[in-house]
């Protein structure tokens, strides 16, 4: 007779226990992939607090991207009296693939005389060009160094280029078929060649004073720049809010200089906007002027609120890299922050209306009056005719879009009629 | 890091002062000994005997008499035992072979004493001065085949191999050695020859000016063969001097060289400025102990030496 009899309770209160027991064990007996059971036991079957090695990486071999060929040659054993020569496949020889040399192309006495003699090029000099650039693939500086008589390297390159080209157009059944050869379609410009090493040499052997003096250059014309961009920008200060207001193209900012010549400010091309001078202007000035013009209708707490979503979803006040297609989206994304705010304003109040009329009397439809006007109301911003409120017949579907009110959904894209907006729309916040 | 074929070639560098040999793909030479040799010339028709009066001096000459009589001692084994009559050539002249009966045996000490290998079964790497010319390369191909027969050869320049071994095709290359020094620009692996320029300052020269400074200072220099080290007490030492009339000049002034140059590479350092008597005047002197226990200071030297290579007209003070 046991107390737990008399209880009741089970016999044997271990199987509960042991159920408990074996499952923690399990967990630590169980090993992960990769490494071996007693080196994982060394660690004292517990995993590491700090994952070190991804143990997974370590069998991995890396991708080999070359090609491996194998090749059936013959072997013979030294264990073997007899001569028996067995096959079996042995890998290439690994280094092969570096072996790689130039095509030269190579012409013939009759083909010299009728197309390329040169009074200054004898045959001879010709000949030897040649064997070096086969000897060398085409490692010009070390042919000018072996040539026997002195040339330069622009010269020895000019001969070789002239020649090769020669031929293959000579040899070619039809022009045409040779005018997409690199080395017809651009062929090789000698003084280019040596005013530009000139130029290169000229910028390799600037002295620290003549670097400083470049930079001062560089500096003012800079300040130049920009105080004419802020003077013109003072000019103009009504930019135009139409929908395709996407900033001017082809403009650039003047960065720090990294050419040598002052003079690499940019003419930009006029685009659809009618403020079309030359100038330069920096597009992040150019978006805050936009921001505050579309802006400017709206109170500063209602700009303050836009802000206040902006950052919620995450999105930098002012984008961090300003170019035109990311200004422009910026711009999109604040004008549909401002709507969705008007327009959850105005379902508030359209809402407290609603409640009072209730309140005061049934029967009516709530908002019959109400709706339509929306898109036009006197409500402040709304210059916008971009954003309309996807007519569809009846208050139902009007009252059930705004009562929609899912995180920042302003429209509709599907209802809203085309050319609403000018641009395809992309991935935008809203759509998260 | 030695990928690839595993060939195993020999890599040889016969240079003015040293000569260093050993397996390819390891990180230094097994055998490295001076490329000097110890000859003496046997004058005796048949006779292996060795003639107490000659002094002949060898020069050019020797290539025209018949090579087994002369023999020569390789390796600095050989070398620093003292032996009548012996005296020490150099194969090379300005950095160019004039003896071919003297490098055979170079090579022949290296592959056979020092490195145990039978040529045949292994191809062969030869570094080459930068300045090598095609009779120089045809010769040294003609002995590598015909009389070590072996199975491949490649001569590679100096400038090339040391641009390589630091992990670049291009490059400018200053090579200080014993003989000379030479700076050979280096373009995508090829020599630019025309650009090789050499100067005949090298470690030879310096220690040269060093065994002329010590000269005016009075201080002798006692080639080891000149004496015996008795220790009469625990720890005292009397020095004894033999005479030995046979050994020639050329012997001597080797083995003096050798000591001369120990005290270069041990006291000696190149100045981190200009070197200029007044500023090095009164400098703390450096002891030094010669073999036969005479000890010597030296102060300026040890910095007007290695300025020489910078600045050589120091050297005519």
């Amino acid at each position: 007779m046991d107390a737990k009899d008399i209880l009741g309770l089970p016999k044997t209160p271990l199987s509960i226990t042991q159920e408990k027991k074996s499952r923690p064990q399990k967990d630590s007996q169980r090993k992960p992939d990769g490494i071996s059971r007693e080196v994982y036991a060394l660690t004292g079957g517990v995993a590491p607090l700090m994952p070190s090695i991804d143990v997974s990486q370590l069998k991995r071999r890396p991708p080999s991207d070359e090609k491996i060929t194998w090749q059936w040659l013959p072997f013979t054993s030294s264990a073997r009296k007899d001569n028996l020569q067995l096959y079996h496949w042995a890998r290439d020889y690994s280094f092969a693939k570096y072996n790689k040399s130039v095509d030269v192309i190579r012409y013939t006495d009759e083909e010299y005389e009728k197309h390329l003699t040169d009074p200054k090029w004898t045959k001879e000099e010709t000949d030897q060009l040649f064997d070096l650039c086969e000897r060398f693939d085409l490692r010009f500086i070390i042919i000018a160094d072996r040539f026997p008589t002195p040339r330069t390297v622009e010269e020895l390159k000019d001969r070789y280029y002239s020649v090769s080209r020669t031929i293959l157009v000579a040899r070619a059944p039809s022009p045409g078929e040779v005018a997409g050869h690199p080395l017809v379609k651009e062929p090789y410009n000698v003084t280019q060649e040596i005013e530009r090493k000139r130029a290169l040499s000229m910028v390799l052997s600037q002295t620290k004073h003549q670097e400083r003096k470049d930079a001062e250059v560089l500096a003012e014309a800079k300040r130049i720049a920009e105080s004419r961009m802020a003077a013109r920008a003072a000019e103009e200060p009504d930019l135009p809010i139409a929908s395709d207001i996407g900033p001017e193209s082809a403009e650039r900012a003047v960065g720090p200089g990294d050419t040598i010549s002052p003079s690499n400010v940019q003419v930009p091309a006029p685009a659809a906007a009618p403020s079309t001078s030359l100038r330069v202007y920096l597009r992040t000035y150019a978006l805050e002027q936009m921001v505050q013009a579309a802006s400017s209708s709206a109170g500063l707490r209602t700009i303050k609120r836009v802000e206040q979503t902006l950052q919620d979803l995450e999105v930098n006040l002012k984008p961090k890299v300003p170019t035109k297609a990311v200004c422009a989206e910026h711009l999109e994304l604040r004008k549909e922050i401002l709507t969705l705010l008007n327009l959850q304003k105005q379902l508030q109040y359209k809402e407290a209306e609603g409640s009072s009329f209730r309140d005061g009397s049934y029967g009516d439809m709530p908002g019959s009056a109400k709706r339509s006007q929306r898109a036009a109301d006197q409500d402040r911003t709304f210059v916008l005719d971009t954003i309309s409120f996807g007519v569809i017949p009846g208050d139902r579907g009007v009252k059930r879009e705004q009562k929609r009110k899912g995180p920042g959904r302003a429209s509709e894209t599907s209802s809203s009629p085309a050319g609403a907006h000018k641009r395809p729309r992309k991935m935008k916040a809203s759509d998260l | 890091m030695y990928g690839g074929d595993e060939v195993s070639a020999i890599v040889i560098d016969l240079g003015s002062h040293t000569c260093k040999a050993g397996y390819a793909g390891e990180d230094a030479p097994k055998a490295v000994f001076p490329s000097v040799v110890g000859c003496i010339d046997q004058m005796d028709v048949g006779d292996d005997k060795e003639n107490n009066d000659s002094e002949t001096n060898n020069n050019n000459d020797d290539s025209n008499k018949p090579k087994d009589k002369r023999k020569l001692y390789v390796g600095s084994q050989a070398l620093g035992f003292r032996r009548d009559h012996t005296e020490v050539v150099s194969p090379l002249k300005d950095g160019v072979v004039v003896d071919w009966d003297i490098v055979d045996n170079i090579w022949d000490h290296a592959f056979k004493d020092c490195l145990l290998i039978d040529p045949k079964e292994h191809p062969m790497l030869l570094a080459e001065p930068s300045s090598n010319t095609q009779q120089q390369r045809e010769k040294t191909a003609e002995l590598m085949f015909e009389k070590y027969k072996v199975p491949a050869l490649f001569l590679a320049k100096n400038a090339v191999l040391t641009s390589f071994a630091s992990g670049r095709a291009t490059s400018v290359v200053i090579d200080s050695g014993g003989g000379s020094t030479m700076v050979a620009p280096v373009h995508d692996g090829y020599v630019l020859q025309k650009a090789v320029s050499a100067s005949p300052i090298g470690g030879e020269f310096l220690t040269d000016c060093l065994m002329k400074s010590l000269e005016s200072k009075g201080i002798v220099i006692k080639p080891r063969y000149t004496f015996k080290r008795k220790e009469i007490q625990p720890g005292v030492f009397q020095t004894v001097d033999v005479d030995l009339p046979h050994t020639t000049e050329s012997y001597k002034l080797y083995s003096q060289r050798v000591i001369a140059s120990d005290i270069k590479e041990c006291v000696c350092r190149a100045p981190d400025t200009p070197y200029d008597e007044s500023s090095y005047s009164n400098i703390p002197m450096t002891s030094y102990e010669l073999p036969d226990g005479q000890t010597i200071e030296i102060g300026a030297d040890r910095f007007k030496i290695p300025d020489i290579l910078f600045n050589p007209s120091l050297a005519q003070e």
